[in-house]
């Protein structure tokens, strides 16, 4: 799979993670991750995933628009720059993301995320 | 200085570098850089500052916005994410933009830009 494609796939099994199975966002993150959402600092899987459990939503839908992806240079990661939308339940308008991802490999073939960065723009 | 003081430090230069001597930028990538801009990909200081010095407009200026920063996992190196407003000569709306920086440190205590992704955010 090329690397574009793993990408893709790689964010859109995020995002489908994020708006199914929010706990489930848990085995994406290892225990040196990180996490700015929104000028937030968060570090480990653990406090990551409570803080993203614990966003004042129940129900969200993501819809990506573009998905940018270059090799890091570092650990043989990829570094994967989202921007969409975000759709909260009872909500008219969707809010408007861009999204930063830093993804290392892990043994098992698969790909875990060092670095998350997340911020709304705002109109 | 700490990380987020020097993230802000060098978006700031990188800024004021491409609104004043756009040709600048040269020092800033280096042969293995990559540059995405909208989805074009581009390698190399040398074929990214071609691309940039010849955007479809003489004079612009960047106003960031917010700078999020986090360490890459490697030495020094950092992930630097920047939202801001790009303001063309002659147009009277700002345009909206998310850029991504990963920054590696030079022999010189410097930073290089290793990826570079730049998208703009439309309403």
């Amino acid at each position: 799979m090329d690397a574009d494609s793993v990408a893709k796939a790689f964010v859109e099994h995020y995002y489908s993670t994020f708006d199914n199975n929010r706990h489930a966002l848990f085995s994406l993150y290892q225990d040196n991750s990180m996490l700015t959402f929104e000028g937030d600092k968060i570090q480990g899987a653990q406090a990551i995933t409570t803080k993203l459990t614990s966003l004042p939503f129940q129900h969200c839908h993501h819809a990506i628009s573009t998905v940018d992806s270059q090799p890091s240079g570092v650990n043989s990661g990829m570094l994967v720059f989202v921007s969409g939308t975000l759709q909260l339940a009872g909500e008219q308008n969707a809010l408007k993301f861009s999204q930063m991802f830093h993804l290392i490999p892990t043994q098992q073939g698969s790909y875990y995320v060092l670095n998350d960065i997340f911020r709304l723009n705002y109109a | 200085m700490d990380p987020d003081a020097l993230a802000k430090a060098f978006v700031e230069h990188y800024y004021t570098t491409f609104d004043t001597n756009r040709a600048a930028l040269a020092n800033l990538y280096q042969e293995a850089s990559m540059l995405t801009f909208e989805g074009q990909k581009i390698q190399g200081a040398q074929n990214i500052v071609a691309k940039l010095t010849s955007l479809p407009f003489q004079q612009c200026l960047h106003k960031i916005t917010t700078v999020d920063c986090q360490p890459s996992g490697v030495n020094a190196a950092m992930l630097v994410f920047v939202s801001g407003n790009l303001q063309l000569a002659g147009e009277q709306h700002a345009l909206k933009f998310s850029q991504m920086f990963h920054l590696i440190p030079t022999p010189q205590g410097s930073y290089y830009v290793n990826n570079d992704v730049f998208r703009l955010n439309y309403a």
